[in-house]
């Protein structure tokens, strides 16, 4: 039974991108693949002081592109290094090649991203659309909502995506700015209590002349399907072990996470938020003050997307009456013609025998803060539509209708 | 002087003295599926055996992926892993930053392992030429990428690359009824690229495996030397070239003796033209007229007297107005460049 250790541990005042680079020094990574851009480039930088402090005994690899990155994490992780990688936007989506074969060939990379808007037009604001492009390459991904939420999500990352049975890459997400650039208070642990959480990393086939393997073959179409079969099969059973990580991790570190949802003030709501990332802080906030209005709004924040928790959000948001996905993304031309997170909110639900009104807020984008008002805005637009009993359209750019 | 680079002990890798000498281990053997007469299937043989059973090779997409380790019969006996088209270069960094670093933490036995990474003229001197760069200034890592050129993406039906030759019948640069020659840019300088624009690279070479001593032991010295080093091999190729397979061999020959392909090796910064090249260079042997290699070859059957000329000229100028002969592409005057209109 793991014991918590009080030890060492300290609380410091830092951002998210800090907070990421403390994670890959407390989960003593082997080798660092960096390549800047705004904003997750502080987390490189944060690595760079490290390594060169001697607080952290890694290669740090300076590499001449997102695509040269994820190569450089492939094949060490293909060595049997734990491997720490990162990038936002346009970033994210040069290296997009890598995602499919570093997944494919089961390597446990992990990948921070700080999110950013893909250009047009150049835009350093938030928005996840680059990660999220990703999400069905078969990395695991969920999003922080705080930089103390990124730091613990990356330590129980790695533990997930190590597992023997898992063997899969992560994609550990924080909203830019909102995230990686808001400092707040962050518990460091003691190093003994990540030593328990997080057993050293041991690929079961390694490159080593010793064992020689072939990784990634060519293969005969009839192949492909039972390797594909098996890849989506770790994606599929990794919910126990996700369940097990947060559990041990609340027992060590004595912080408890819901693996899949947070939900916020949802007793007795009849319409709620849906959402991930850091726009829950001010949700949370607006949510309040409606509520001592006697409004019945509550929050449903997704902590993890990849492996999907159909059932969960299934079971979850059948209780409400309208649910309002807030997407922060774009997914141009898409079933709403609006967010990705749409459809995902609409799939889980379609079994349900309750099924609520859904409806999707084009909020947060370009990395505009979404403001109180606008919360309210949204929820009077929930109201309306569970008045009314069926939605108005699907997707309201908020901002842009009265 | 301090020390900046910290280059781990490499393993020891004399030079064959002769055929007979060799191993008669391999570590890259059957169950690939390539054509018949191929000469890269050739070099990625030799490659293996001038590395020994210590190494890991690592090979980004193109034919040495596709036909050579078909899942179930991988022609591999060594360790070996597939990277991307581009990856060659950041793929074979990241093994060797993760060999120094897991051998420095105690987490693997600390000793010298080869990490060798292969690649086409597509995914090397195309899209992979920014990493390979890039891996060539990384100093203290060890690793020997080899570019394996023959001259297309042979893999993919024939379609020209950045390193294909001027003129050449190409399936994107077929001969038509209006213009004959559709390829009009020259072959990309790779190793000469590589030589001059990567000053801590230790050891830059070009091979050709028809003259399979000289390209082995090249291949064993980029590996003791330490450090990223770089090697470009051309391999005829008899579907891309469209000659019968028997000729690899000699096709090899032409392409060094008629001195479209110059043999040479710059270690540790000091230029040496090797083999055959080296005597004619000397002016112990003549340079074959390339007529005699182009015309064996069906990819330049369309070219009239004026495109051999042509040809001819920008090898003659190779040898003649560079500065480096064969080498940098540098003159001395400048100088009006005139292709035949096609």
């Amino acid at each position: 039974m793991p014991t918590a250790i009080a030890g060492k541990k300290k609380t410091v005042r830092i951002n998210g991108c800090v907070a990421s680079a403390q994670a890959a020094k407390y989960a003593d990574v082997d080798v660092i693949a960096a390549y800047p851009i705004r904003p997750y480039t502080a987390t490189m930088m944060a690595l760079a002081q490290m390594v060169a402090n001697g607080e952290l005994d890694a290669e740090y690899i300076v590499a001449d592109s997102e695509h040269s990155q994820l190569s450089i994490s492939h094949g060490a992780s293909s060595c049997g290094a734990r491997v720490f990688t990162g990038s936002s936007g346009v970033g994210v989506q040069f290296a997009y090649e890598l995602y499919s074969p570093i997944s494919g060939s089961r390597m446990p990379v992990q990948m921070m991203i700080a999110d950013r808007t893909l250009d047009p037009p150049g835009d350093f604001g938030s928005e996840h659309t680059d990660a999220l492009s990703t999400r069905d390459m078969g990395w695991l991904m969920g999003w922080a909502c705080d930089a103390q939420e990124a730091f613990d999500n990356h330590l129980i990352a790695y533990r997930i995506g190590e597992d023997p049975r898992v063997l899969l890459p992560q994609m550990v997400c924080q909203d830019g700015f909102f995230v990686s650039h808001i400092t707040s208070d962050v518990e460091l642990p003691d190093p003994g209590q990540v030593k328990e959480f997080l057993p050293p990393y041991k690929h079961p086939y390694p490159l080593d002349p010793r064992r020689p393997v072939s990784h990634g073959p060519q293969i005969m179409p009839e192949q492909g399907p039972p390797l594909q079969l098996e890849r989506a099969r770790a994606m599929e059973e990794c919910t126990p072990v996700i369940e097990q990580a947060h559990e041990e991790f609340a027992q060590i570190f004595g912080r408890r996470y819901d693996p899949w949802v947070e939900e916020y003030m949802t007793d007795g709501a009849d319409v709620v938020f849906f959402l991930q990332g850091g726009h829950a802080v001010t949700a949370r906030f607006a949510i309040q003050h409606l509520r001592e209005k006697g409004i019945k709004v509550g929050m449903v924040r997704l902590r993890t997307i990849r492996p999907y928790p159909t059932d969960r959000v299934n079971e979850v948001l059948s209780k409400f009456k309208v649910v309002g996905v807030i997407e922060t993304n774009m997914a141009l031309g898409s079933v709403s013609s609006g967010g990705a997170l749409y459809a995902e909110v609409c799939g889980a639900l379609y079994e349900s025998p309750h099924r609520p009104l859904v409806m999707s807020f084009m909020a947060g984008m370009g990395g505009e803060a979404i403001v109180l008002k606008e919360f309210y805005w949204m929820t009077q637009k929930m109201i309306d539509a569970q008045k009314r009993g069926k939605i108005e359209k699907r997707t309201h750019w908020v901002g842009f209708e009265d | 002087m301090a020390t900046y680079i910290q280059i781990d002990p490499t393993q020891k890798l004399d030079p064959f003295k002769s055929v007979k000498k060799l191993p008669l281990e391999e570590y890259f053997t059957s169950g690939h599926r390539t054509c018949q007469g191929c000469e890269s299937a050739l070099v990625m043989k030799m490659m293996a055996k001038a590395a020994g059973p210590r190494s890991i090779i690592l090979g980004s997409t193109g034919c040495m992926y596709v036909a050579n380790t078909t899942y179930y019969s991988t022609s591999w006996v060594v360790p070996w892993m597939h990277t991307q088209l581009g990856s060659s270069g950041s793929a074979a960094l990241g093994t060797s930053a993760a060999l120094k670093v897991l051998m420095r933490k105690g987490k693997i036995k600390n000793e010298p392992i080869n990490v060798i990474a292969f690649c086409g003229d597509g995914g090397g001197a195309d899209m992979g030429v920014g990493a390979i760069s890039a891996t060539l200034t990384h100093a203290e890592y060890n690793s020997l990428i080899l570019m394996y050129d023959n001259e297309s993406y042979a893999n993919t039906d024939i379609q020209l690359s950045g390193s294909t030759p001027w003129g050449a019948n190409t399936t994107f640069s077929s001969p038509g009824k209006v213009k004959r020659i559709m390829h009009r840019r020259w072959k990309k300088n790779m190793a000469g690229m590589m030589a001059a624009g990567h000053p801590e690279c230790k050891y830059v070479a070009t091979i050709c495996m028809s003259y399979g001593l000289h390209g082995m032991n090249s291949i064993r010295k980029a590996l003791a030397i330490g450090g990223p080093t770089f090697i470009h091999s051309l391999d005829p190729c008899p579907k891309g070239w469209d000659y019968d397979p028997y000729l690899s061999h000699e096709m090899g020959e032409l392409a060094v003796n008629s001195g479209v392909w110059p043999l040479y090796e710059v270690e540790n910064g000091l230029l040496r033209l090797t083999g055959r090249t080296e005597q004619i260079a000397a002016g112990k042997i003549r340079r074959v007229p390339v007529r005699d290699y182009l015309l064996k070859q069906g990819r330049f059957a369309h070219f009239t007297n004026d495109d051999i000329d042509y040809f001819q000229s920008k090898i003659d100028d190779m040898w003649e107005k560079w500065l480096i002969p064969g080498v940098i592409p540098f003159r001395r005057d400048v100088e009006a460049d005139t292709p035949p209109s096609s």
